[in-house]
């Protein structure tokens, strides 16, 4: 008998032509897809069940120069099979302007993740209606999250600059 | 009526956390709310990725404050997946029960600032020293009142010391011959029942759409809980209910919230009872040289707050190539606030937000 | 305590006034917060040490920055400061404003506080515990007494130079200066 992973592997296989799908763990299904077919896979998937965006996170392959979006989702139902699941909708796009259209149309609650990615990543997310800054106060020249942003290296640069004040009385 | 714009927090007395809320008011109606977080951001994912699987324990529990238990069972839940670490059978147990300690002390918390905002002082008082009675478990068995880093890949750090499972049940003793005292005080209360009936109302589908997770989803009558549908530690060894209310009020979520901590004490019985002997971790391959192959996991538990996830990514080195924490608060407190305090009064919005349960540590992290 | 230290109530009433009655600001800075709760209440209660949690900075004269600060929180920090009247302690609790703590490294936390606003003393310890605070107050007595919690003093006397390393962290400040040039004690006095 084939697990729920292996049916709905096969259904979106037939659904789609330009994807891959990978049954890894008992309950876990990887998709990969491209980055203008995100939206119709996951409305798909929504509308198999699976209807809690949990996560849109985001990983810097520095090396391949990507970005890649990962969709994290699992489903509300009671039904054990389908509330064991967890899907991870994966897709590729460049690290120079970065952009791709925004899923809050399927499923609402990724306006603060879209909102937190744009900062943090410098994504810009086609559509949405307020990316404004989430969490940062100052503006950096590369957006923080990034592998080539170094932190350490900021620290010296801004915060250990500045001097105590007692240091400044004695210079006058 | 002229519209005005007013900045509630981060210094305000009906704010719990360090957190803000921008209202458009028409009288002392809100016409619109905008959650403003950001105060407490450390960045903590990037920091993760500077130090090896081992140095991000003391990390990972500063996550959230009011509960770093479930934080470090995260982390150490996705290292285990991903180095593929057994936890023996006695672990599974003293884990289960130090997170179900763990969720009472958390909300008792909770229950100490809904309480205070209401004006419950005796109750707000009784509520912060129970909780101290459980965090003096924690310090006899971890050494810390706060932040323990007990749970450890491959089991937990050291067993119960002696006479440990008697203080446990004294303690749980003591704090539920209070629980009628709480009841005639506070839940079973006109006053508590006139404040919080039919406010910050929010419906199944709403939740649902919303993402709503955890206590918010339960009052609305979803019957959803990590701990079931996926269970984790020991929690599959014992018979227990979810709790579940209808309304999806102010009102119904505290009440899942009494309900969930009574469920609480009685598992801990239970898994008292059932508790095997042996050891409690495995060994791990030396720290300093610990590599995990390349990889990627998806984990989850239920927190004291909702569905708490954690996504790890490894690139086959001794430090994470990324974590990202996927934290119950993020949508309660961005998306399913500024709806629900839609067309309330100004001064329901502590109340609100406290019965949402957000934490601002947890938003920003 | 010193109670019956009767000379030194007659000496100076409004020193002892001081010292007796601190009023703590309302605050949540960071996580050092889960300690207040259980320091105010039953346990350990605050109050016998006169320490009284208030909810506004115009009728506060303590000001503990429990634990890290963001860039962000810094803003409010200095706002909440300028507003409390004089005379004001301010007393860092937890490891991280003191260095950075935990934060060493972390690209949106403030490392030295005392470069911003004076500090009258510290806490140390992540987490220090609720005696940490009343150790910590009791020494603040102690500074009063001698005179030495003169954080406010320093603030006045320095404020052109606080005002430069705030700028220089937060950018262009949308608030006027508190004060127009640095002000010496003894010229404050004068002016008053």
């Amino acid at each position: 008998m084939k697990n729920t992973g292996q049916l709905l592997k096969e259904k979106l296989l037939l659904s789609f032509e330009d994807i891959q799908a990978e049954v890894s763990d008992e309950h876990r299904l990887t998709v990969n897809c491209r980055k203008d077919t995100v939206i119709t896979v996951l409305s798909f998937l929504n509308n198999s069940g699976y209807d809690h965006l949990a996560l849109i996170s985001c990983v810097d392959w520095i090396k391949d120069n990507v970005l890649e979006l990962v969709y994290i989702l699992t489903a509300y139902a009671e039904d054990k099979g389908k509330a064991k699941m967890n899907i991870l909708v994966k897709t590729r796009i460049t690290r120079e302007k970065p952009g791709l259209h925004t899923v809050i149309p399927v499923f609402e609650n990724a306006e603060p993740y879209e909102r937190e990615l744009h900062e943090l990543y410098g994504i810009h997310f086609m559509g949405h209606p307020r990316l404004t800054p989430l969490f940062l106060e100052r503006e950096y020249k590369i957006p923080p999250f990034r592998k080539d942003f170094d932190t350490r290296k900021y620290v010296q640069e801004v915060f250990d600059q500045i001097p105590f004040v007692e240091d400044k009385k004695a210079e006058k | 009526m002229r519209e005005l714009e007013l900045y509630f927090g981060p210094q305000h007395l009906g704010m719990v956390g360090n957190f803000s809320i921008t209202l458009n008011v028409e009288g002392d109606r809100i016409v619109k709310a905008t959650a403003n977080p950001g105060f407490l951001h450390r960045g903590f994912e990037k920091l993760m990725e500077q130090r090896t699987w081992i140095q991000n324990f003391p990390l990972v529990c500063r996550i959230n404050v009011v509960e770093p238990d479930h934080m470090e069972l995260m982390y150490a839940m996705a290292v285990e997946k991903l180095a593929g670490i057994e936890v023996p059978e006695r672990a599974r147990f003293i884990r289960s029960i130090y997170l179900e300690l763990a969720r009472i002390g958390s909300h008792l918390f909770g229950l100490w600032a809904y309480a205070n905002m209401l004006g419950f002082d005796t109750v707000a008082n009784w509520a912060m020293y129970h909780r101290d009675l459980v965090l003096d478990l924690f310090e006899e068995l971890t050494g810390g009142r706060v932040y323990h880093i007990y749970i450890w890949p491959g089991g937990v750090r050291r067993d119960f010391p002696e006479g440990f499972k008697d203080r446990i049940i004294n303690t749980l003793h003591t704090i539920g011959s209070c629980v009628p005292d709480y009841d005639n005080t506070f839940f079973n209360n006109r006053v508590f029942y006139k404040r919080a009936k039919n406010i910050g109302k929010i419906t199944c589908e709403e939740a649902k759409r919303m993402g709503a997770v955890g206590q918010v989803l339960r009052a609305t009558g979803m019957k959803q809980d990590i701990r079931k549908t996926e269970p984790y530690a020991a929690y599959d060894q014992v018979d227990w209910e979810i709790p579940v209310r209808t309304d999806g009020d102010a009102y119904s979520r505290i009440w899942v919230v009494r309900d969930e901590m009574i469920e609480s004490v009685h598992m801990i019985f239970k898994l008292l009872d059932k508790m095997p002997e042996g050891e409690v971790y495995n060994k791990i391959p030396n720290p300093f040289k610990w590599k995990i192959p390349d990889k990627d996991a998806y984990v989850r538990c239920e927190s004291s707050r909702g569905e708490l996830g954690l996504y790890l990514v490894s690139n086959g080195g001794d430090k994470p190539y990324r974590a990202h924490f996927r934290t119950p608060s993020y949508n309660h407190g961005l998306t399913i606030l500024e709806k629900a305090l839609e067309n309330e009064s100004i001064a329901d919005v502590g109340n609100i937000m406290i019965s949402l349960y957000i934490t601002a540590p947890e938003i920003d992290r | 305590m010193d109670r019956n230290n009767l000379g030194k109530w007659l000496k100076s009433p409004g020193k002892m006034g001081q010292k007796y009655s601190l009023h703590a600001l309302y605050f949540c800075t960071g996580c050092g917060i889960i300690e207040i709760p259980p320091s105010i209440t039953t346990r350990w209660d605050a109050e016998r040490f006169g320490v009284i949690p208030v909810a506004t900075p115009r009728q506060a004269n303590l000001f503990l920055i429990t634990g890290y600060v963001s860039v962000k929180t810094l803003r409010y920090i200095i706002r909440s400061y300028e507003q409390m009247p004089e005379p004001k302690f301010t007393v860092g609790f937890g490891s991280c404003p003191i260095n950075g703590g935990m934060y060493w490294d972390s690209y949106n936390t403030i490392k030295h506080l005392d470069k911003y606003i004076p500090v009258d003393g510290w806490i140390a310890g992540c987490m220090p515990r609720p005696e940490a605070v009343f150790v910590a107050v009791t020494h603040l007595w102690t500074l009063i007494d001698k005179g030495m919690a003169d954080g406010y003093n320093k603030y006045r006397a320095n404020y052109q130079y606080y005002r430069e390393n705030q700028e220089k962290i937060l950018g262009k400040l949308e608030w006027p200066p508190l004060f127009s040039k640095n002000i010496k004690h003894e010229e404050y006095r004068t002016i008053a």
